[in-house]
């Protein structure tokens, strides 16, 4: 069994996010939202960059056993056809939603390498960013993906605590852990410019996971300097399966994390999903969060026909219409930005994107 | 009349406004209007045709007496940058464009290999080139040989608000230069874009200081009376800094003295 990098543990790198996190933090929680605010507003201004997501497939290879679309479910599984996903993305584009993230469960015969590449050149044909959040692939797959328009990779390690890892998932290609914590330096090697990161909280010490992926995010920014990263802060929600998390995370605490690595990171997107209720990213919309979803559907498509009755990966907490949440926005003087990104700017980053290490730098500089 | 040349465009105002982080288009566009700004900066990734709500360009481009300046903020290469400022140049037809190459999204610091080769390709091909720089006297020379209008060398980082923390440097660009230096980035106040002015400075470009303000249009405002203050204060001749009291009778009197 490979073992896991030195940078995964190195406490020096987390001290100062570690004291913010502490539940013997000297820094009140209405401290922490303020700093909070004073930065996102310096650095992102009074704007709100809106995504939304499309499921392609829910067909899945894995075992996860937190989720609604594992392959032991007996969810109804079903693919978009091409005709069905052009459907889809005009049904979006009327609701003015012109950032997409495609998602698929793990790879499969039904969901495979070529399908996905097939899907991101239809969505680059109509939408200005088109991201993906799918399985983990090769450096060449990921360098394909680039050349047909795809910009971010969202991968997230779910938790970084290996123990844990293992026994939540129980079968199928993602049960490899160093695998997947390589995958998003794959993707920024196969020129892709932006990756999200993060942890599902609730399947593991929140705050521990919380410090892990910090050091992932630095780690791969000492290397991938002209990277594009995002973090974000998925709470489990009542999944299709009825998996109850075992380390629940309270509001006061997701919210002491977001100040907290908007405090450690000024300059990183954060993202907040429609699993937090409409009250939640509201209040967090002027606190730390710089991109959020709209109008999200965890079922396969759902934009076209809106009547479709199977079930999704999870329930969606916040369910307003794209109109209802930028009133929300600009009621509390936030400009909600559709289009944020040109498409004169996409293909596979430059041979360059890597730093050129040093030969005698093996540890991180301080 | 004291106007700031950039090719063959002359501009009485030497605000230049950014447009990015307003709550929304319509305070923007008041804050552009109290500015007096003739000469405004969008970022061709906010340019959006599909959907009016959530365009820029449209709004800005109704102003009368307002040129638009596309950036590139987006790109991390020349070969981007460049394709960028051709398809601005399709949508606005304005002959500027701001190269904006920021590689690193985390402290978007300019790169200057980059900025310079799209600088030099563009300028060639007839763009009036305003490039974004950090403030080095080298690289703005090297930028003014190969047909820049103007040299932006940046106070501070983007959006810091940490003012002209390289005052010396942009003093040094200023110096050598024959072209005009515009402060572009980390102003926070207007006594700031007055010192910039001072300094001699062509002109002062702010967005976040205005769009974050809590009155937009008022701290436009205030920023081009500063701007214009530091410009007539430059004009009019600083008097010289001195580290000790000149003393009124002066000290060497004895010299050449016939005892």
């Amino acid at each position: 069994m490979k073992a896991s990098p030195d940078w995964l543990t190195d406490e020096r790198e987390t001290a100062a996010l570690a004291a913010m996190l502490s539940p013997h933090s000297p820094s009140s929680l209405e401290a922490l939202a303020a700093e909070s605010r004073t930065i996102t507003l310096r650095r992102f201004g009074r704007t709100m960059t809106l995504y939304a997501p499309l499921y392609l497939s829910n067909h899945c290879s894995s075992g996860c056993i937190y989720c609604g679309f594992a392959s032991d479910r007996k969810t109804l599984r079903h693919r978009l056809e091409p005709d069905e996903t052009s459907r889809e993305l005009t049904a979006m584009k009327k609701l003015g939603i012109s950032d997409v993230l495609l998602l698929t469960g793990e790879r499969t015969v039904a969901a495979d390498f070529d399908y996905l590449r097939r899907s991101v050149e239809i969505a680059a044909k109509t939408m200005q960013r088109v991201s993906v959040e799918a399985f983990p692939m090769s450096v060449n797959e990921y360098r394909a993906l680039a050349d047909c328009g795809c910009t971010g990779i969202t991968i997230y390690q779910e938790t970084y605590n290996r123990e844990r890892y293992e026994a939540l998932h129980r079968w199928g290609p993602k049960k490899d852990f160093i695998d997947r914590l390589e995958t998003p330096a794959r993707a920024l090697e196969g020129g892709i410019k932006n990756v999200g990161l993060g942890v599902l909280l609730g399947l593991s010490d929140p705050v521990e996971d919380a410090l892990s992926l910090y050091r992932h995010l630095r780690h791969l920014g000492r290397t991938w300097w002209r990277a594009g990263m995002s973090l974000s802060f998925p709470r489990m929600r009542p999944q299709t399966g009825g998996y109850e998390p075992p380390f629940a995370v309270d509001d006061h605490l997701l919210a002491r994390m977001i100040f907290a690595f908007r405090i450690a990171l000024p300059d990183t997107e954060l993202v907040l999903s429609t699993r937090e209720s409409a009250a939640y990213r509201d209040g967090m919309s002027s606190l730390g969060i710089t991109r959020m979803s709209i109008e999200s559907r965890t079922t396969v498509g759902g934009y076209h026909d809106t009547e479709k009755k199977e079930t999704g990966q999870f329930e969606i907490f916040d369910d307003r219409t794209a109109k209802e949440f930028c009133a929300a926005l600009r009621k509390q003087n936030i400009e909600p930005v559709f289009k944020n990104w040109e498409p004169a700017y996409n293909g596979p980053s430059s041979e360059q994107n890597r730093a050129t290490t040093h030969p005698l730098a093996t540890q991180p500089c301080h | 009349m004291d106007l700031l040349q950039l090719g063959s465009h002359s501009f009485s105002s030497r605000l230049i406004l950014g447009t990015g982080k307003f709550s929304s288009a319509a305070v923007m566009l008041q804050a552009v209007r109290a500015s007096g700004a003739q000469l405004v900066t969008v970022a061709l990734r906010r340019f959006n045709r599909e959907q009016a709500e959530d365009d820029l360009f449209g709004p800005l481009s109704a102003i009368e007496g307002v040129t638009l300046m596309p950036n590139t903020s987006g790109a991390s290469t020349a070969a981007e940058a460049v394709r960028a400022a051709h398809i601005a140049r399709e949508l606005s037809g304005s002959p500027f464009i701001k190269v904006e190459i920021h590689p690193n999204p985390q402290h978007l610091m300019p790169d200057p290999i980059e900025t310079f080769e799209a600088a030099r390709i563009l300028a060639k091909e007839g763009f009036l080139v305003m490039p974004y720089i950090t403030a080095d006297p080298v690289l703005a020379k090297r930028l003014e040989e190969v047909g820049c209008a103007a040299v932006m060398p940046l106070g501070s980082a983007i959006g810091s608000g940490q003012g002209l923390a390289s005052a010396a440097m942009i003093e040094l660009i200023i110096r050598e230069s024959s072209i005009p230096v515009i402060v572009d980035a980390g102003l926070r106040s207007p006594s700031e874009a007055a010192h910039a002015m001072e300094m001699g400075c062509g002109a002062v470009l702010v967005n976040s200081a205005v769009a974050v303000a809590g009155n937009p249009p008022e701290m436009a405002e205030a920023f081009a009376e500063a701007v214009a203050a530091g410009r007539k204060a430059f004009r009019a001749g600083l008097m010289q800094k001195s580290g000790s009291a000149i003393a009124t009778s002066p000290l060497t009197a004895f010299l050449g003295v016939k005892a």
